[in-house]
């Protein structure tokens, strides 16, 4: 939050409203990355698209755009000779409602994949599980309908808000991926969350080698992902 | 050698003078003393408030378990008796209601003994907070009873534990400098930490450490030596004074300010002491002229006046340290709510030499010049009445920049900062300098304009009267007119800025992720007045096909940068708190650009626009997660004040954004006691949505910014009679040319409602040219002040500015005229004798 002082000074009353727009919506700070636009331009000989739907986890909140998973995740399945487009479609701070509202939008670029990792902004936020397992089963509904192989990422919660929900929140994701047989990630975060070295400061975000590894775990579910999808050329 | 009995005639024959030179001494005294002692005394209470919005002398924070050598090096701290500390974690959690089956999330603050250090912790039954935190006991925020449906006594589940509600607590010290949050607050004592159970791996705990510190001078000390072993970067230690918090930098402005207010009256009670001098010693001209003819050395006649500047100045100095003890005296009253009640008000004697060491210095230096032009006089001025023989040498150059010298000292030794006091000097010399100027061309401008109106005509060749120093008096008006109205502006821009950004219609309550269907239910359930607002989540990948670089942009220390997500939204009007600043509607219209083929029009706020440098016409490409948006700039906005009300960079038609991934924000303006109602209800059936109640944050920051506000409004009253003893001083110095004048114009057969026409107009001119210039130049001034030294918004507020302005005409010509009227009901025969037996 630090290069965020300079303009509180500038802007002073704005403070809250910055705190509103900029830091509660789309995250604790204002570190975000984008998709090289040049990726998208080259986009010719691409056997396929994946999107990486997510929040600030796979936005890369606090890292280079390149350092953010879904880029590494490219970068490895072009190493392995799979020239796939991989869109990072991460929005901070987003909830699973808002990953409702954009399934549609998501579909409109006719991707294979789409990996859905979402509910930690839910869980953050003290959202009853059973609401979070709806919206996420609505999310998989609507992409499976655009003829799309969803990937949904699990994840689990911060301890400190005690046994139950962490123990209900964890539960959503096999019980939808078992409902709606799609492709699960056990845990997105596995041996990423709590550890100090793989996350920044805030001890939530993860760093680049926290990327590295989300990355190393995320690959072996998007290959089953590509050699799942019909029209996949692999 | 002092000839008392002369001293007493010449006072006797200039008592107002007299009367103006004492108060002008009075002042500055008044002000140096009372500012000294009452800046003193709020620096302790305000630094007090600082402390206890951080409810201690330092503080240690982390996201990770405060680290070994930190935890040793309090501990030591507390062993050697140098400080308290108190541990202090905050998390999330949920808490439940079992009875009622009901959970929400809420904010502990699991706190030790000893916290809060400064402030307290007010409970709705006005009990003691440390009294009532006993283990197994919690005390909640009344929001969380009503969203759980219990009561005091009953029992919450928080992580592995249950705990007894004891208590409501209605506020905390520590919560408002920068509080919001998803859930209410629960107090819970340290010692049941271990049974909740929810300290563990991958839980995200706030640690935090308070520290008071036992003597107040080693605050600094110790927390540089706490730094020192902190684990970097995680683990950060503020003091109260460091905190960077926006109150902190308040208290920084203020104080700034205070001293700046007490600067300027000394230095406009200084030209108020030099302009009633050198009214004093012109009435004694013809005096000194005649005993200097006689044989008076020069020596003994500067002598006599010196004497007098001494007895008036003593005089001065025992009504201006009489004054500010009475003032000082009456401080608790006059304060009543601004400073503390228990704050004690005592005068400092080392203040009070201080204080009469600098009057004696000010009263010295402004006294120079004229005594300089009384000993230059020749006898010669008996014959010759028309010659002004003020001496234009290096002397006068020297004293001047003696002058100078004297308050970019003081500048600089109240500011505690050279470079910072220098430009501030160099600023107040080109102030001056461009009055002088600015001054003098319109005077010539209005002597060679000649109205048709005898009366005009006649005022106008009356500003150019011999002896009427009407340039002097121009710029000493001018220049201090335009600090007082600069104190004024900048006092202005401080209360619009930090006061007045709270007004009581703000919306307190923040509504996040309402997605469009469930729009109604939400304004249902809300039932009230809200503001809605669509959120379509955006990145901008070029403008005018140049990428955006994301590295550079991550590196902007200032201001805002172009490679974070941006809220979209769409509408067609303006907000009521914008204005167009390029364009005339938002989207299309006469000489606005137009969008190509494929592209979108939007219109950019000006904030933005001037961060990445976009004009009108240029086109911005955005990814609406995930597909190319190219919009053309057709319109640019502003915003007409900072209040914390939403607003979007970038606003688009209806049309374009419609069917984009959105979510509603709402702000509204609800009633504290329906708040928890509405909660209730949206937790109920749209769980989705989040709340943020930032009603505490803004009741609590606007008042402590209006109490600063008000002490700054008492202080620069003072520079206000210091600008009016100014204006009283330079009218009376121009007596003696008046009522000749007057004489004159009775003689050649004028009436007494014509000589009056002629006063006026004549007070009128000089009013009017000092009160616009003045104008000019405060604008200038404040907006440097404003923009450079407190960095904020600059609002040039119009008409203010014309008040001051009418205010300065009306004091300018009600003084003048109520100088003059003695004038006029002299009788021309008694001053014509009075004139010839001299």
């Amino acid at each position: 939050m630090r290069p965020y002082h300079r303009n509180i000074n500038r802007f002073p009353a704005a403070l809250l409203l910055v705190w509103l727009c900029c830091l509660l919506l789309a995250g604790c700070e204002r570190r975000e990355t984008a998709p090289p636009a040049e990726q998208a331009e080259t986009a010719t000989a691409y056997a396929g698209t994946i999107i990486a739907a997510g929040d600030s986890l796979t936005a890369g909140q606090g890292v280079a755009p390149q350092d953010a998973w879904p880029s590494l995740l490219a970068k490895k399945l072009a190493k392995n000779g799979l020239n796939w487009q991989v869109i990072n479609a991460g929005i901070s701070g987003e909830t699973s409602s808002g990953m409702v509202a954009r399934s549609k939008w998501l579909l409109a670029q006719r991707p294979e994949i789409v990996i859905v990792a979402t509910g930690a902004n839910d869980g953050l936020r003290g959202i009853p599980p059973q609401v979070i397992r709806e919206n996420i089963a609505q999310t998989v509904r609507l992409l499976q309908s655009g003829q799309t192989t969803v990937v949904l990422a699990g994840m689990q919660i911060v301890q400190n808000l005690g046994e139950d929900y962490s123990r209900e929140f964890a539960a959503i994701y096999p019980a939808v991926a078992g409902e709606l047989q799609c492709i699960l990630i056990p845990f997105l975060l596995k041996e990423v969350a709590g550890e100090p070295s793989l996350n920044q400061e805030d001890t939530i975000h993860p760093n680049e080698k926290g990327h590295q590894v989300i990355a190393e775990i995320v690959y072996p579910y998007v290959l089953q992902a590509i050699q799942a999808h019909p029209r996949t050329v692999p | 050698m002092l000839h008392l009995r002369f001293i007493y005639r010449q006072l006797g024959k200039s008592r107002q003078q007299a009367f103006i030179f004492i108060l002008g001494v009075a002042l500055s005294l008044l002000t140096l003393t009372s500012l000294g002692g009452f800046s003193s005394s709020v620096r302790t209470s305000t630094l007090r408030d600082a402390r206890q919005l951080h409810a201690a002398d330092i503080t240690v924070n982390s996201h990770a378990p405060i680290s070994e050598p930190l935890l040793q090096a309090i501990s030591a701290y507390e062993r050697q008796g140098l400080a308290r500390a108190a541990q202090v974690h905050e998390f999330y959690s949920m808490a439940a209601n079992r009875a009622q089956e009901k959970s929400i999330l809420a904010q502990l603050k699991v706190v030790a003994s000893g916290y809060p250090f400064y402030g307290r912790v007010q409970l709705a039954s006005g009990r003691e907070f440390a009294r009532i935190l006993n283990p197994g006991s919690i005390i909640v925020e009344q929001a969380a009873l009503d969203r759980l449906q219990a009561r005091v006594g009953d029992r919450l589940q928080v992580g592995a534990a249950e705990l007894t509600i004891a208590d409501v607590v209605t506020s905390e010290p520590d919560r408002p400098v920068s509080f919001f949050s998803f859930g209410p607050r629960i107090f819970v004592s340290a010692a049941d930490l271990s049974s909740l159970d929810l300290i563990k791996k991958g839980s995200r705990i706030r640690y935090s450490y308070l520290l008071q510190v036992q003597d107040p001078d080693q605050v600094d000390l110790l927390a540089d030596a706490l730094a020192e072993v902190a684990a970097e970067p995680q683990e950060r230690v503020r003091t109260f004074r460091t905190a960077d918090s926006r109150v902190k930098r308040f208290f920084d402005n203020f104080l700034f300010f205070l001293n700046l207010i007490g600067i300027f009256t000394l230095l406009l009670a200084g030209i108020g002491i030099q302009t009633s001098l050198y009214a004093l010693l012109r009435e004694s001209d013809y005096t000194i002229a005649i005993m200097k003819s006689v044989g008076a050395t020069s020596r003994f006649i500067i002598a006599q006046f010196l004497g007098m500047i001494m007895l008036l100045g003593a005089v001065g100095t025992l009504l201006g340290l009489g004054a500010s003890f009475l003032l000082q005296l009456s401080f608790p009253a006059l304060f009543a709510g601004i400073l503390p009640a228990n704050i004690t008000l005592s005068i400092a004697w080392d203040v009070v030499l201080e204080g009469t060491l600098l009057g004696a210095m000010v009263v010295a230096l402004f006294s120079l010049l004229p005594l300089r032009r009384s000993q230059e006089l020749r006898p010669a001025f008996i014959f010759r009445k028309e010659l002004d023989t003020a001496p234009r040498g290096l002397l006068h150059a020297g004293t001047l920049a003696l002058i100078v010298f004297f308050f970019a000292c003081l500048v600089i030794w109240q500011l505690e900062d050279v470079r910072l006091g220098l430009s501030f000097v160099l600023g107040l010399c080109v102030l001056l300098g461009l009055t002088a100027a600015t001054s003098m061309g319109l005077l010539a401008v209005l002597r060679n304009h000649s109205p048709r109106n005898l009366a005009m005509r006649q005022a106008g060749r009356g500003l150019f009267r011999p002896n009427n120093a009407t340039r002097a008096i121009t710029i000493t008006l001018s220049a201090s007119l335009s600090v007082i109205f600069a104190i004024f502006l900048i006092d202005h821009n401080l209360r619009a800025t930090f006061v007045e950004s709270y007004p009581p219609d703000l919306p307190n309550a923040y509504f996040l992720d309402i997605q469009q269907e469930q729009q109604a239910d939400f304004a249902a359930i809300l039932d009230q007045e809200a503001e809605y607002y669509p959120i379509v989540k955006a990145r901008l990948l070029s403008v005018n096909d140049k990428a955006i670089d994301q590295e550079q942009e991550r590196e902007r220390r200032r201001g805002d940068n172009l490679a974070r997500e941006f809220n979209l939204t769409y509408r067609h009007v303006l907000l009521a708190d914008e204005q167009m600043v390029e364009g005339r509607a938002l989207f299309a219209g006469p000489g606005q650009p137009e969008p190509g083929p494929g592209e979108v029009p939007v219109s950019v706020l000006d904030t933005v626009a001037d961060i990445g440098k976009i004009r009108m016409g240029d086109l911005l490409v955005f990814d609406v997660q995930g597909i190319p948006l190219p919009a053309r700039v057709t319109s640019l906005r502003t915003r007409t004040d900072s209040r914390i009300r939403p607003f979007f960079y970038f606003v688009f038609p209806e049309a374009t954004l419609k069917d984009a991934p959105q979510t509603i924000f709402a702000a509204a303006r609800v009633e504290r006691t329906r708040l928890a109602g509405v909660q209730n209800a949206l937790t109920d059936r749209l769980p989705s949505i989040s709340v943020i109640d930032i009603g505490n944050t803004v009741e609590v920051l606007a008042r402590i910014m209006s109490r600063m506000s008000a002490i700054v409004q008492f202080f620069t009253s003072f520079s206000i009679i210091a600008g009016l003893l100014i204006i009283i001083s330079s009218i009376l110095a121009t007596r003696l040319a008046r009522t000749r004048e007057a004489v004159y114009f009775k003689v050649l057969g004028a009436k007494g409602s014509f000589v009056l026409r002629v006063f006026a107009w004549e007070n009128l001119l000089l009013g009017l040219t000092c009160a616009l210039l003045a104008g000019l130049l405060a604008h200038a001034g404040s907006w440097l002040v404003c923009r450079r030294i407190f960095d904020i918004a600059y609002r040039p507020l119009p008409g203010p500015t014309l008040v001051m302005v009418a205010a300065t005409l009306l004091l300018v010509i009600g003084v003048g005229l109520t100088a003059s009227l003695s004038i006029l009901h002299q009788k021309p025969i008694r001053f014509l004798r009075d004139e010839e037996q001299e």
